[in-house]
């Protein structure tokens, strides 16, 4: 049996494919039960594989053979991700993306074809067979829907070969058609954009010509996003719940006038009304933004589902013109995955191809230099940054020898691929800008305030007895690790010399990455938020911050203060996000639901006012540590309770242990208990 | 101390129950009052009180500059739009206006909304100070029957006398009275308030029971907080209508 086992896992990891991964995963997940395991090696043998050939991709034997659907009389979509046939791709997908419906919405297949047939190379051929296989998979769809009479749904699905999308329900169906494929052909992280402002021509022309009524468009909008949901667990990347499924809605336009709609109220409205961890709303948030919808947005918040996350125009979209991209293009940006701003339909960005563990080259310098030579913070600062410097250029190395896998669908997807004849994963994209994600900056920050305090102006002890007794991991000095946890100054504080410290590092890591250029030729950019502040600290060496071994690291832009709410702010908007550090910034902490229900007005107060102070991005987990410490103990009791987990929300009771009690610590904090 | 320190025991950021708003909160240490039920024993004494957390030696309050101070309170400044501001409460948040003066003229100048958290019983001139800067005064409304006053070591007549200083001078009022069996909570007083406050007709009131949430502190300053009996959610709600019915709004502050 095991051998066996084995044997599938090998197949399933030589093949790099998502769905495979998250079948090991699951086989390796000792918590699985052996019921469960069994189907699931039984779900491995079943399925099909199809790779590319000589004269055939893999995708157009895929469309020929994927198991077709049928549909339930209630339904009005068609979306289905078949699991068991799985295209084979041998390197790395490029996933962590956000495409741009509206090109699908607005263009026939006939009509994608047309600026295509003219051409005639290999990247176009290869375009060509697979729009001729998406129409083959539409066929078959639409065939078998005609069993059940689906008429409805078939025109939909005619009109994506023949002609630009002809109603709300139509512009809906397609947006969850090219999804669908997206899943299918092994993209992760797949966001799905500012649905409002792409929706909105086809909501106000049914509406007034009364083809739909709003009671209509809120139902049909409530299936899209169950659709969107139900298969979550094959679509999570790390975590359940992790998928990246991001709708944007809201923002500013060039002109900074606010676009708000209908709409945007609407999957504002659903989120509450659903309470579901994914899909998942962010709000474009921006001093021109009307004051209801940041008081519909804090009632969404408050049942604590973690959605929706602010993003905010009036400090992001400014950085993005000056790193390089387009006023329009920045202007319509959206996010890939968590909260890494990302130019919608027009980037390979990659944003969390790299976890840049700022706690790394800083445990280096003390393992490798001698401690007793620095007598000042600017020496020790000094020293970090040529290990931070050697640190990321090795890690721009390892990056750079990724090598990405061939993408048809995505090059379809994404400007200017097809205009320039060029496949995404060769550099076709418009932008091809990577991203890093910044774990571990705080406890950098903390510890080097700790440092200072303790042995450069009080000594209470040489450095090297210090490191030693970092190293034993403070056993037996409680006292004094006590100390470094309460010590006065702390990241998170709007206090001029954390903020300097801070920004040094920022800055530098800045100038590190300035003149990289990655192996699509593009550029190199980072922030400091990370999903990785559990993953990459792990094991990890203890730090003067008072972490322990293998304590997590400091989440996003937090503060362990209770109720620090103006003063984390005011921190974040002293952080400097100007050139290329601007891939996710998001401020992050805990409220009671009574605090808010209490207070509801004074804080669309603060969070009117924090917007003018200018966070960067901002998200919130709105529950009591009562409440988490119970679901800890008895699960079954709260199968529903949705928390926020570093970018996206995810059902409590799937989360693993180390999670649940970071969470429970971080509100525990909150509160002010501990 | 220096001439332009003052010594707080914390500076509370994002306030959101002492006034109208988002405010920051400072508190002074020193009162003139001895209320049993204090829940800032800390605050009460005007100096600065060392006491140990576990074997760790720390204190109850710190000196800060007038401009330290100013530098703080200003932090926040964008928070305040909606009304919000600055609250000086303690202790008893007045008493050290004479020497915070030059920051009083200060925030005005800034625009910076301010209120006070004070008993009331102290000085004339504090008073006249006071009037010239304060937005809403928050003032206790305790124990006003004379011969009871010992109980908490107030001083009745001056009250009154302040009181009614600030009504002819329109400031904003909001009465906040704690429900204390035997003390504020007797028939007698209860008579006296309802009747006081016919008479003012300020823009709130504010009632709440005890809490003992800072028993904590009380066993820090090797003090032992009192037990006292406890007014139930029937009493508090029926003072409340009385107080509703002569046209004044109430609430009913839950900590």
């Amino acid at each position: 049996m095991l051998k066996k086992i084995k044997k599938i896992i090998k197949k399933c990891i030589g093949k790099q494919n998502i769905f495979c991964m998250i079948r090991i995963k699951y086989i390796c997940d000792k918590t699985y039960n052996n019921h469960k395991f069994i189907n699931i090696l039984k779900t491995i043998q079943k399925t099909k594989f199809y790779s590319n050939s000589k004269n055939k991709t893999g995708f157009s034997k895929l469309v020929k053979n994927i198991k077709i659907k049928d549909l339930k009389e209630n339904e009005n979509f068609y979306y289905n991700i078949d699991m068991f046939s799985v295209l084979v791709t041998p390197n790395e997908v490029m996933g962590n993306f956000c495409i741009d419906y509206s090109l699908f919405i607005e263009n026939s297949l006939e009509e994608l074809k047309n600026k295509i047939s003219s051409k005639n190379n290999d990247f176009y051929m290869e375009e060509l067979e697979l729009i001729n296989g998406i129409e083959i998979y539409l066929d078959r769809i639409i065939e078998k829907l005609k069993i059940s009479k689906k008429y409805d749904v078939i025109t939909n699905l005619e009109n994506i070969k023949n002609c630009k999308a002809q109603s709300y329900t139509d512009a809906l169906q397609r947006i969850l058609f090219f999804n669908m494929l997206l899943w299918q052909t092994n993209h992760r992280l797949n966001g799905l954009g500012r649905l409002d402002k792409i929706l909105i021509d086809y909501y106000d022309y049914d509406i007034k010509n009364g083809l739909l009524t709003k009671e209509k468009a809120k139902e049909l909008l409530k299936e899209f996003l169950i659709i969107l949901h139900r298969d979550f667990k094959i679509k999570s990347n790390v975590l359940l719940g992790d998928t990246g499924q991001i709708i944007e809605v809201g923002g500013i336009d060039i002109n900074n006038n606010y676009l708000c709609n209908d709409l945007t109220y609407l999957f504002i409205e659903l989120m509450e009304e659903l309470k579901l961890p994914d899909p998942k709303v962010l709000v474009r948030a921006s001093k021109y933004m009307p004051k209801e919808l940041i008081s519909e947005s804090l009632k969404c918040i408050l049942t604590g589902i973690g959605c929706p996350i602010f993003a905010n125009d009036d400090v992001i979209i400014d950085k993005l013109i000056n790193f390089g991209y387009d006023k329009e293009a920045a202007y319509n940006y959206g996010t890939s995955a968590c909260w890494e701003p990302y130019i919608i339909g027009m980037s390979s960005a990659q944003n969390n191809i790299g976890s840049l563990n700022f706690m790394q080259p800083f445990i280096d310098l003390l393992e490798n230099e001698d401690l007793s030579k620095f007598n000042n913070l600017d020496d020790l600062i000094d020293k970090y940054q040529t290990y931070l410097k050697k640190f990321v250029e090795n890690l721009v190395l390892k990056i750079n020898e990724i090598t990405f896998e061939k993408d048809s669908l995505l090059s379809l997807c994404i400007a200017n691929c097809v205009k320039d004849g060029k496949d995404i994963s060769l550099g076709g994209a418009k932008y091809n800008n990577f991203g890093l994600t910044g774990v571990g900056l705080a406890n950098v920050v903390n510890s080097m305030i700790n440092i200072d305090e303790f042995i450069f102006k009080k000594n209470i002890m040489s450095f090297e007895k210090f490191n030693d007794i970092r190293k034993e991991n403070f056993k037996n000095n409680d006292e004094l690790l006590k100390k470094l946890k309460s010590n006065g100054l702390r990241y998170g504080e709007d206090n001029d010399m954390v903020v300097s410290l801070a920004n040094k590092i920022i800055c530098y890591t800045s100038k590190i990455l300035e003149n990289k250029r990655n192996s699509l030729n593009g550029k190199f950019k980072f922030g400091v938020s990370s999903p990785n502040y559990i993953s990459d600290s792990k094991n990890f060496p203890a730090s003067f911050d008072g972490r322990k071994i293998g304590e997590p690291f400091s989440v996003h832009i937090s503060t362990d203060k209770s109720n620090g709410y103006t003063e984390l702010v005011n921190f974040a908007s002293r952080i400097d996000y100007n050139f290329n550090r601007f891939n996710g910034n998001v401020v992050d902490f805990f409220v009671t639901p009574n605090f808010i229900k209490d207070n509801f007005d004074k804080f669309i107060d603060f969070l009117i006012a924090s917007i003018k102070v200018g966070f960067f991005e901002m998200q919130m987990n709105v529950v009591s540590s009562k409440k988490l410490i119970e679901a800890r103990k008895n699960p079954d009791k709260f199968p529903n309770l949705v928390v926020r987990v570093w970018g996206f929300s995810a059902y409590f009771k799937d989360l693993p242990d180390e999670y649940k009690d970071y969470l429970i610590e971080r509100a525990l904090k909150n509160e002010g208990a501990i | 101390m220096m001439k332009d320190k003052v010594i707080v025991s914390s500076i509370q950021r994002f306030s959101l129950h002492d006034g109208p708003g988002i405010r920051t909160t400072i508190f002074f240490k020193g009162c003139n009052l001895k209320c049993p039920w204090c829940s800032n024993p800390e605050n009460i004494n005007f100096n600065i009180q060392e006491y140990f957390d576990g074997n760790e030696r720390k204190y109850y309050g710190y000196e800060i500059s007038l401009s330290d101070l100013e530098k703080e309170i200003l932090k926040d400044k964008i928070y305040y739009e909606n009304g919000g501001g600055v609250t000086f409460s303690g202790g008893d948040g007045l008493l050290p206006f004479k020497k915070i003066e030059p920051l009083l003229q200060k925030l005005q100048k800034e625009k910076i909304n301010i209120c006070v958290e004070t008993s009331l019983v102290v000085s004339d001139e504090l008073v006249n100070i006071a009037i010239k800067y304060v937005d809403t005064f928050i003032v206790d409304l305790k124990i006003i029957d004379e011969k009871n006053a010992y109980k908490i070591n107030t001083n009745v007549s001056l009250y009154k006398k302040n009181i009614e200083k600030l009504f002819s001078n329109n400031c904003n009022v909001i009465f906040r009275i704690p429900l204390v069996p035997d003390y504020t909570y007797t028939v007698d007083n209860v008579s006296k308030i309802l009747n006081f406050l016919k008479k003012y007709k300020p823009q709130l009131v504010q009632i709440f029971k005890l809490h003992r949430l800072g028993e904590k502190k009380y066993e820090s300053l090797n003090m032992k907080m009192p037990e006292f009996k406890e007014i139930t959610l029937e009493e508090i709600n029926k003072l409340k209508e009385k107080i509703e019915i002569l046209g004044i709004k109430v609430e009913y502050c839950q900590i």
